[in-house]
């Protein structure tokens, strides 16, 4: 793609005009531009076309409060009432023109979508992404089934990724200080700059840039540290987990990564990890987990060792709540432990043990059972924020335990940088502080809001006489840079990757960039001279260079490029495992032992990344932000979590204001007391209260970096609480933890039950499944559904459901679902068609927590249907329960008469003033809906009306497994499937007929077409619990 | 006027007519608050009334404006307030109906001199109601017409499955009927306007919508066989209506609402529910309007009674509910009745409603609090609280708290739809007022036979004794 001049005139001249697009506008890889004249649709709107550049977007889309009134919606509102006395008064939608395509781009048949292979990386490490795009406008987001850590899924933030694509606060302007400049002006200005440092060897230049696999980028440091030797290049990320790489040189004597399989795994221990829904391998790892967890004597078992609960944490089989400052010790004790028993592979590590610790000795010793009983067939993983030394002990551990090669295996770094905690940012900021520093490029994610405390990066930065920073929003970072490059969005770029095997992928655009960004690669180039070949060239030019070139069976650069980004990857780039790794028992037995000594005192505080906006740079998308986080079920903020026990300690509630006292700084934010949190301990979710990124993430929350310092980035003791008085006002979606909050005898919605009853077929556990499920007495003659092609059901595993979340915001992505805002939320008027109910059993300090995802469940004698006086909701013959939007007039009856509760009523117009550029995301296939209309889960009726045309057209059936529903794609466990329960070898038919399926309020007679599959607990049978 | 009349025979029943009157008597003394202008009183009432009303021409728009999302319905709340308010208004249209009919047909002598009154409100009550249904629902441009089986040419039909639908039918019914019954017995006394006012205007206004009456024998006859009919008409309306209404609970799955008591259950707390607000007004209205003697304490002892009987049925639907929840040994029925009603957070609410539809009418069963002014207003105000809150149970309570935990949610309005309550009890006000300004409050024509009746009873009684 041509990055000119031109070019970026035009889109700027888009940008500004912020036009509904009529059409394709936009190929991948092609270039195009705005061929159709501007539609306009209102005088208002008109006038907007030919005012000032950059005012369409003073007041953007949705900055006005929901409930203000604006002198527009006054006017509106007095013609209301106007209207009110004058009824009868015609009304007739304005005339409205589209162009169709004069010239047809040759692959688009218009109405039908084309999928396009790319590539994304969180941490550095890429996932691949299969994205679906309608006559060039991504719509969705989808896992590429061939990339070896996606395999077809999503993680919430993947998912999330067409938002921020199309999101109206993005930065747009290129800029230096307030003025706004062009790419070449940037250039030139670099130019000149680079001119001067290279007569010092580049010694006051510095690279600030997030953790990167990027094999070009690696090549451009390369070049440019050729041209200014002296130059610098600093990686830093707020959430980087350094433990793992440091504890491989203690372990190890050097460092590196471990990269872990769960296929083999019988028993996992967890110490701090929340595998499933963190870190670059958590959707394979879900994957792999959860296809152990079918009941069988196979069934694996997983114990998890936390302190605040995780969705890995709600999935363990036996769950131990810990400070995290504590792991180290019992790890030790586990040593010794374990040592004793014979394990003598451990050496030196052995003889650790350090004492006893405020845990379970039963638990301890019943642990160490399963893990000797399992050698070879376990596995010990360690979490982000642990510190080396536990890291270094997990190692130890897995290869006493022969886990080496079978449930994990180390390779070397593949990052350009093996760390990137707060230790090289720190050198960064005492050469800044020294007055060493002339030029310094961020291309890192915010580091004036991320990084420690304690650096005062804020104030430092100022300092620096020329700081370049590259961002897609005008963040905190933007607001003290001399320089302003917005970047391109992922969907907008090219770029490569690796995954945490070392696999490559290309990332290619779908879409020009909608506001002129620009890539990472294009600003280091500019520093050797490259910066106006745009990207798409420099990553040829360095793939064709590269001597070897992988998989390339004809020597044609240009079809193995072709078949690289078509499918993906790049074969044959795996790192593959280093072979002839030993643990160092001796030195890591010395090293470990005064890091295991150190204790402190004083209340926990511990920071953690967020399962919806992680870092804080998914603070701006609304999907996210209105997601129930997966524990506690808040939306739009953070909270301090803190236990049960703790807060009755304190006199505190959920709601009451506190304020942290650490290490002399000080912090005011909202409690949550949260079941299953360790005592004596709160625990910050980072990544809100950002001060300055659009309007929807401005504001919500607290910001926990505010006490984040260098020496203890993830946990340390010594915080101390006290009560303000004042309350705050969460926005929760499930009000009621218990399956029975208020002692009715009730049965449980969400069934769970030990493995051993599951296998004994004569349980009581199959005589309670038995009664809920199969035919009923009914009145009535329930119809035959027998006769047609297709009868649709769905089947949920809650056996497999970690509660992700990556099902609702993969259906809200696909059904064009609005959000409502915190205060919406707060009023109960969500608007997700499908939910995740979260129960809690048990005490509330050791609760078993067990997920329920619930969309609409097709009742075959739906009570929404004989309720709705317009026939606006109807069964089909395939048996969906059909929702007619243009025929509800919103009585909300069927809402009322749904004993799901999963119909969703739009109360006020959520639609009507989203952006022009967020309307170019919009899922063509789906109708948008209006004000005081109800909707609801579909099964996805878009997507069967797609397989049926692709099918009828090929003159044969759908076939199971062809067609999937959002959720069902998006969902890393797959737990969820959907297919013809007319076909008895379908995967859904069989999933119906299995001993642990049920009906979710089956003593109603509703006949859902949705079965549950109940959940399997699998407890070390010298734990189990007499119940 | 608050102790009863104790020169009165104890045995004999209180008088229907107070005083020696003629039939110029009667016509003076029931048509001069027509015919006089409006007093200092009656402006300030009216200016109170209106600016209520405005309230409620503010909430209408700022609903249609904003949508439902002005109000504080969510999921699971869909019905909050305008479903409350709209079952509560309908409730209190019922008085006036059965007044009006059943009494008429029953024979009933002491309806006389109510009915008018009764009856207006009916149909005031029933269009304050109407306003819910229709802005209640999201899209009202729609539902104003798309629930009329209307030959349209999407050839679709309502869903006659619906009880909605079965909702507009009855009322819509009920508001003509009750319309015309309230129309066609005014018609004498409009023609006795025409006769009495000096304005020319008003004479011609009020000759208008007299229709010509002459008051010929044969208009008489005639007269008295529509009134009849339509009093036949009315009576299973009286039923009808609140049984309907009833079915848009009754027919669902909700717990709280699955129940077969409902329709009985919801006309006794109708008729109670429209006693007591024909009381609430009744009582001021007949000392500052001077019926005194027409709206006698024997009236109101016998609405009182109703009042007493009807509760206790209400009362009876109550223990009822909770027996069948019991017995049915359905969690969820036991659930919503034994824990949520008594123990929820809605349960002030419906301590509230026990205590005033239980407790508050027991107090009739004695002769010196059933006739005492002061007790009976009182009362009178606290049963229409109590009705109030019984909806909002029923409406409220019920859905918050279904099946699924997850799905729980609490409720609270917002000042849009206390404005709009306000506001209906404003438009009420209004056109309640307007009703004692322009048209007599009392059946004239009715109370002139009635005394003539009573006349030839006494002569026929007398003539016996001697």
């Amino acid at each position: 793609m041509s990055c000119d001049d031109n070019h970026e005139a035009r889109a700027n001249d888009r940008a500004r005009r912020s036009l509904p697009m009529v059409g394709a506008e936009n190929v991948a890889g092609a270039e195009t531009g705005l061929t159709s004249r501007p539609l306009w649709r209102s005088i208002e709107e008109r006038s907007l076309l030919g005012a000032v550049p950059g005012a369409a977007n003073e007041f953007p889309g949705g900055a006005s409060e929901m409930d203000g009134v604006s002198r527009r919606g006054f006017m509106q509102l007095l013609g209301v009432s106007t209207a009110i006395a004058t009824v009868g008064a015609a009304c007739r939608k304005p005339n409205e023109k589209i162009i169709p395509f004069v010239r047809r781009p040759e692959e688009i048949t218009p109405g039908n979508a084309l999928h396009f292979a790319t590539a994304y990386a969180l941490e550095g490490y890429t996932s691949g992404l299969l994205v679906e795009s309608h006559e060039g406008r991504p719509t969705k987001i989808e896992g590429n089934p061939a990339h070896p850590e996606t395999i077809g899924a999503t993680t919430v933030t993947e998912q999330a990724l067409i938002l921020g694509l199309y999101d109206d606060d993005r930065a747009k302007q290129l800029r230096r200080g307030g003025d706004a400049i062009g790419w070449q002006t940037f250039l030139a200005d670099v130019k000149a700059r680079g001119g001067k440092l290279t007569e010092k060897g580049g010694s006051g230049l510095r690279f600030l840039t997030g953790p990167t696999t990027s094999p070009l980028l690696a090549d451009l440091r390369r070049r440019i540290l050729e041209r200014f030797p002296q130059a610098k290049f600093v990686s830093y990320a707020a959430v980087a987990g350094d433990g793992a790489v440091e504890g491989s040189k203690m372990a190890f004597g050097r460092p590196l990564v471990p990269r872990h399989h769960l296929a083999p795994a019988a028993v996992i221990l967890s110490l701090d990890s929340d595998f499933m829904a963190d870190g670059p391998e958590q959707t394979r790892l879900s994957r792999e987990f959860s296809a152990r967890r079918e009941p069988s004597r196979d069934m694996n078992r997983l114990y998890v060792i936390e302190p605040a609960l995780t969705i890995t944490g709600g999935m363990a089989d036996h769950r131990l709540r810990l400070r995290g400052s504590d792991v180290g010790a019992l790890l030790g004790s586990l040593c010794a432990m374990l040592s004793g028993r014979g394990l003598s592979a451990l050496g030196p590590v052995g003889s650790l043990g350090h004492g006893q610790g405020s845990w379970d000795p039963k638990w301890l010793v019943a642990l160490c059972g399963d893990l000797e009983r399992n050698r070879g067939r376990s596995l010990v993983i360690a979490g982000r924020r642990q510190p080396p030394v536990v890291h270094a002990l997990a190692a130890a551990l897995n290869v006493a335990l022969g886990n080496l090669g079978s449930t994990v295996e180390y390779g070397v770094p593949i990052t350009t940088d093996a760390t990137s905690g707060a230790a090289a940012l720190g050198a960064l900021a005492e050469d800044i502080a020294a007055g060493s520093v002339d030029t310094l490029v961020v291309t890192g994610e915010n580091p004036v809001y991320a990084a420690p405390v304690d650096y005062k990066l804020a104030q430092l930065l100022k300092r620096v006489p020329n700081v370049i920073y590259h961002g897609l929003y005008e963040d905190e970072t933007a607001a003290i840079c001399n320089y302003f490059v917005p970047a391109a969005h992922v969907l907008e770029s090219w770029g490569d990757g690796r995954a945490t095997d070392g696999i490559v992928s290309i990332s290619q655009p779908l879409i020009a960039p909608l506001w002129g960004g620009r890539t990472e690669a294009e600003v280091l180039a500019a520093f050797v001279g490259d910066g106006d070949l745009g990207t798409h060239e420099l990553l040829r030019r360095y793939w064709r260079g590269m001597a070897k070139l992988p998989g390339n069976p004809v020597g044609s650069f240009d079809n193995v490029w072709e078949r690289w980004l078509a499918d993906g990857i790049v074969p044959d780039t795996g790192a593959g495992a280093e072979a002839g790794v030993a643990i160092n028992g001796q030195a890591l037995a010395q090293a470990a032992a005064p890091l295991l000594a150190r204790t402190g005192s004083g209340m926990e505080i511990a920071f953690a990344t967020d399962p919806k906006v992680f870092d804080g740079r998914f603070a701006n998308n609304a999907w996210l932000q209105e997601l129930a986080h997966p524990i506690t079920k808040l939306t739009w903020d953070n909270a301090l979590l803190i236990s049960d026990a703790t807060a009755k300690g304190l006199d505190l509630e959920t709601g009451d204001i506190v304020e942290v006292t650490y290490r002399d700084r000080t912090l005011e934010a909202p409690a949550m007391i949260v079941p299953g949190h360790v005592d004596d301990a709160i625990t910050l979710p980072l990544g809100y209260g950002r001060t300055a990124t659009g309007h929807v993430g401005r504001g919500v929350g607290f910001n926990a970096n505010a006490l984040r310092t260098s020496e203890a980035p993830w946990f340390d003791r010594g915080a101390a609480l006290s009560k303000t008085g004042k309350r705050f006002k969460f926005a929760i979606t499930q009000d009621h933890w218990t399956m029975s909050p208020d002692g009715r005898d009730s049965p449980p919605p969400a069934v769970s039950a030990p493995l051993a009853e599951v296998l004994n077929p004569g349980s009581m556990f199959h005589e309670e499944l038995e009664e809920r499920r199969g035919p009923q007495a009914v009145i009535h003659q329930p119809v035959d559904y027998s006769g047609q092609a297709y009868k649709w059901g769905m089947s949920v595993d809650l056996n497999k459901c970690t509660g992700c979340n990556a099902c609702v915001v993969a259906c809200q992505s696909e059904n064009n679902i609005a959000s409502v805002g915190k205060d919406g939320v707060g009023r109960g008027r969500e608007m997700q068609w499908i939910r995740i109910d979260r129960y809690f059993s048990g005490p509330v300090d050791e609760p078993e927590m067990i997920n329920q995802p619930l969309g609409c469940v097709h009742c075959e004698t739906a009570p929404c249907e004989y309720v709705c006086p317009v026939n606006a909701t109807v069964h089909s013959d395939e048996g969906l329960n059909e929702m007619i939007y243009n025929r509800c007039i919103g009585t909300r009856y069927c809402s009322n008469n749904c004993p799901y509760k999963v119909r969703r009523f739009n109360f006020l117009d959520y639609t009507g003033d989203i952006s022009a550029a967020r309307e170019l995301g919009m899922n063509p296939e789906v109708t948008v809906r209006s004000r005081g209309v109800m909707e609801k889960c579909t099964y996805c009726v878009q997507r069967i009306e797609r397989a049926r045309i692709a099918t009828r057209i090929e003159g044969r059936t759908i076939a199971d497994g062809e067609l999937q529903t959002a959720c069902q794609q998006g969902c890393p466990t797959q737990a969820i499937v959907f297919g013809s329960l007319n076909d008895p070898n379908s995967k859904v038919s069989q999933l119906h007929a299995d001993t642990r399926r049920y009906d979710l309020l089956h003593e109603l007679g509703t006949r859902p077409r949705t079965a549950y599959l109940a959940r399997v607990r699998n407890p070390n049978p010298e734990l189990a619990k007499v119940d | 006027m608050a102790a009863p009349n104790l020169s009165h025979d104890p045995l004999e029943p209180l008088p229907l007519i107070e005083g020696t009157h003629t039939d110029q008597t009667i016509n003076d003394s029931l048509l001069t608050h027509v015919l006089r202008g409006a007093g200092k009183g009656w402006w300030m009432l009216f200016g109170c009334a209106l600016s209520m009303l405005g309230l409620l021409v503010i909430a209408i728009s700022w609903t249609l404006y904003k949508g439902i999302g002005a109000w504080g319905n969510n999921i699971p709340v869909g019905w909050a307030f305008g479903i409350i308010n709209f079952v509560w208004w309908i409730g209190i249209g019922h008085a006036g109906t059965l007044i009006s009919a059943i009494l008429l047909l029953f024979q009933q002598k002491w309806r006389t001199s109510i009915n008018r009154f009764a009856e207006a409100m009916t149909l005031f009550a029933v269009i304050c109601a109407l306003l819910f249904p229709l802005l209640h629902t999201g899209r009202p441009w729609f539902a104003a017409y798309w629930l009329m089986p209307y030959p349209s040419v999407q050839r679709i039909w309502p869903q006659f499955k619906s009880p909605l639908t079965w909702d507009v039918f009855a009322v819509s019914t009920y508001f003509t009927i009750s319309l015309l019954f309230w129309f066609l017995g005014l018609v004498p006394d409009l023609a006795a306007l025409r006769e009495t006012t000096k304005s020319k205007t008003k004479r011609f206004i009020y000759g208008l919508f007299a229709m010509g009456w002459r008051g010929s024998g044969r208009h008489w006859a005639e007269y008295k066989w529509a009134y009849l009919l339509l009093a036949g008409l009315s009576t299973p309306l009286v039923l009808s209506v609140h049984t309907i209404v009833s079915f848009d609970f009754a027919t669902s799955v909700i717990p709280g609402w699955h129940t077969t008591i409902f329709p009985p259950y919801f006309v006794a707390g109708a008729v109670f529910s429209g006693f007591a607000m024909v009381m609430t007004w009744m009582i001021p209205a007949r000392h500052f309007l001077g019926l005194k003697h027409v709206v006698t304490m024997k009236h109101l002892e016998n609405m009182n009674k109703i009042m007493l009987v009807t509760g206790m049925m209400v009362g009876y639907g109550y223990v009822m509910e909770h027996f069948i929840a019991w017995y049915s040994g359905n969690p969820y029925e036991m659930g919503q009745f034994f824990l949520t009603r008594w123990h929820g957070p809605m349960r002030w609410i419906f301590r509230t409603m026990v205590f005033c539809n239980i407790v508050v009418p027991q107090m009739f069963w004695s002769k010196r609090l059933r006739t005492s002014i002061p007790v009976m207003w009182v009362a009178a105000i606290l049963i229409n609280i109590g009705m109030w809150c019984e909806r909002f149970n029923i409406v409220v309570t019920s859905l918050h708290r279904d099946f699924l935990p997850s799905s729980w949610k609490d409720y609270s309005p917002t000042w849009v739809d206390l404005s709009l309550f306000i506001g209906t009890i404003g438009l009420f006000s209004t056109l309640f007022l307007l009703f004692l300004k322009f048209v007599p409050a009392v059946a004239v024509t009715e109370v002139k036979e009635l005394r003539h009746e009573l006349a030839e009873h006494d002569a026929v009684a007398g003539e016996t004794h001697a």
